[in-house]
């Protein structure tokens, strides 16, 4: 989708803020916490990215980036039916609480557990690939109505591809199957490459002649010239 | 012509239409104050059993305590000291890293690029702002920052020069845009006049800009 989200490129924006530190405030730790050790319901990566591209547009633009967050697992969780609309205003749960709590992890725990979350997204495809290093592709013009990762900027554009990894999850359409989490097979991946565009491709008024710029991109964004 | 075979573009979105609805439904009903937001979902999350909070002040902890930059720091000064393992992380960074244990959050498919006397590689995500959390941390605000994810593909010299890179003549820029599960971390070029160092020294020289290509020379740091 044409979402708010896909930023590359956008005009207009000033100076970086090059002095700001990880997290301002500490709720954003929290979040950060939250999002990465809650009970969730059954989703993919591609479908958390989704509901965060969802937002609207003015809120993408305006939440602290944390809050994105919290916003996105409550939606998420609303959606499965984990939480009620009261429930997440109050913050109070409407429902008995469980008779087993749930357990407590300390830091080598959780150290263990994050090693164990190098998720491979690589997915053995049988289908031969069509391009080859240094064929030069044509990537589409247009992004469909659900979640991709072909970004505006780098459509309908001219590239070169400069490497091949394979088969690997295709979020175009594991964003639409959160039920496949656990790992999709052949029917959710596509081979995927590295494609390399120059900058004078994509802005020829004010790109730099010798810069480029290099994009992951999944075979169904991609043609022959 | 380029054909369009992605399974969305035949499909109405029924599912991305329901969840703009429930944001713009929740948008209307939640609290504005980011912290309370927060502090509601904690609350619910703890009293359904969905995690304790005891394991949230561990998590924060640990990020703040054992998982930052300073990893990322270690395996690039491995590299510079030892021919062998530059390239196996060349080869294949997210196996690399698993000798340090740091392999977690997003760093399966770790691609290592190095900087060279010609070539300054620069990491960037455009669409969200993925970055390699368990060995780099949390990224800085000013990577998942609007400015920077619009800006940096299209003037990457001018992002570059705010955080004061100015590029000798003959380097050219190549930026990557961080679109599927690869993450990219920045081999920066070992500062001239640091032979001596060991391994800890000179990890103690890379800071985290450099890893993500926002910082070229170290040698002020080797000074």
């Amino acid at each position: 989708m044409d979402g708010i989200h896909d930023l590359g490129g956008k005009q207009g924006y000033g100076p970086i803020d090059v002095t700001a530190p990880d997290f301002a405030q500490d709720w954003e730790r929290r979040q950060w916490a939250l999002s990465q050790t809650m009970t969730a319901p059954p989703c993919t990566i591609d479908w958390w990215r989704h509901t965060v591209e969802c937002l609207m547009p003015r809120d993408y633009m305006t939440m602290p980036y944390f809050q994105k967050w919290t916003t996105t697992e409550m939606a998420l969780n609303y959606h499965a039916g984990v939480f009620t609309l009261s429930e997440l205003v109050s913050g109070q749960s409407a429902t008995p609480a469980p008779d087993v709590r749930a357990e407590v992890y300390d830091i080598p725990a959780l150290l263990e557990q994050q090693r164990g979350q190098n998720h491979s997204f690589a997915v053995p495809v049988e289908r031969p690939p069509r391009f080859a290093l240094g064929d030069t592709v044509v990537t589409n013009r247009h992004a469909g109505t659900g979640h991709t990762r072909l970004p505006a900027y780098a459509r309908a554009a001219t590239g070169t591809i400069v490497a091949h990894h394979g088969g690997h999850a295709y979020p175009d359409a594991c964003a639409h199957a959160p039920d496949r989490a656990a790992g999709p097979e052949q029917d959710l991946a596509h081979h995927l490459y590295t494609v390399e565009f120059t900058a004078a491709m994509l802005w020829p008024e004010t790109a730099h002649p010798e810069d480029t710029v290099r994009l992951d991109l999944w075979e169904p964004y991609l043609a022959h010239p | 012509m380029p054909s369009d075979t992605s399974p969305s573009a035949d499909t109405p979105g029924e599912d991305t239409k329901k969840m703009a609805e429930i944001h713009r439904h929740l948008h209307s009903h939640l609290p504005s104050d980011p912290a309370l937001r927060v502090k509601a979902l904690e609350s619910l999350a703890v009293e359904k059993g969905l995690v304790a909070q005891e394991t949230l002040d561990n998590w924060v902890q640990m990020y703040a305590e054992r998982i930052g930059p300073k990893r990322g720091a270690q395996v690039i000064a491995r590299a510079w000291s030892d021919p062998a393992f530059r390239d196996r992380l060349l080869a294949d960074a997210g196996q690399a890293i698993k000798l340090f244990g740091y392999e977690g959050n997003a760093t399966e498919h770790l691609k290592a690029v190095e900087n060279t006397e010609t070539t300054h590689n620069l990491v960037v995500c455009t669409l969200c702002s993925c970055y390699p959390f368990s060995l780099l941390g949390m990224s800085p605000i000013w990577y998942r920052s609007a400015a920077y994810r619009a800006r940096a593909v299209r003037e990457p010299r001018a992002v570059l020069a705010e955080f004061g890179v100015t590029l000798p003549e003959g380097v050219k820029v190549r930026v990557w845009d961080s679109t599927a599960e690869l993450r990219y971390l920045v081999i920066p070029q070992r500062p001239a006049g640091t032979e001596a160092l060991d391994q800890d020294q000179l990890a103690a020289l890379i800071t985290r800009n450099a890893m993500i290509g926002t910082q070229r020379d170290l040698s002020a740091e080797a000074a």
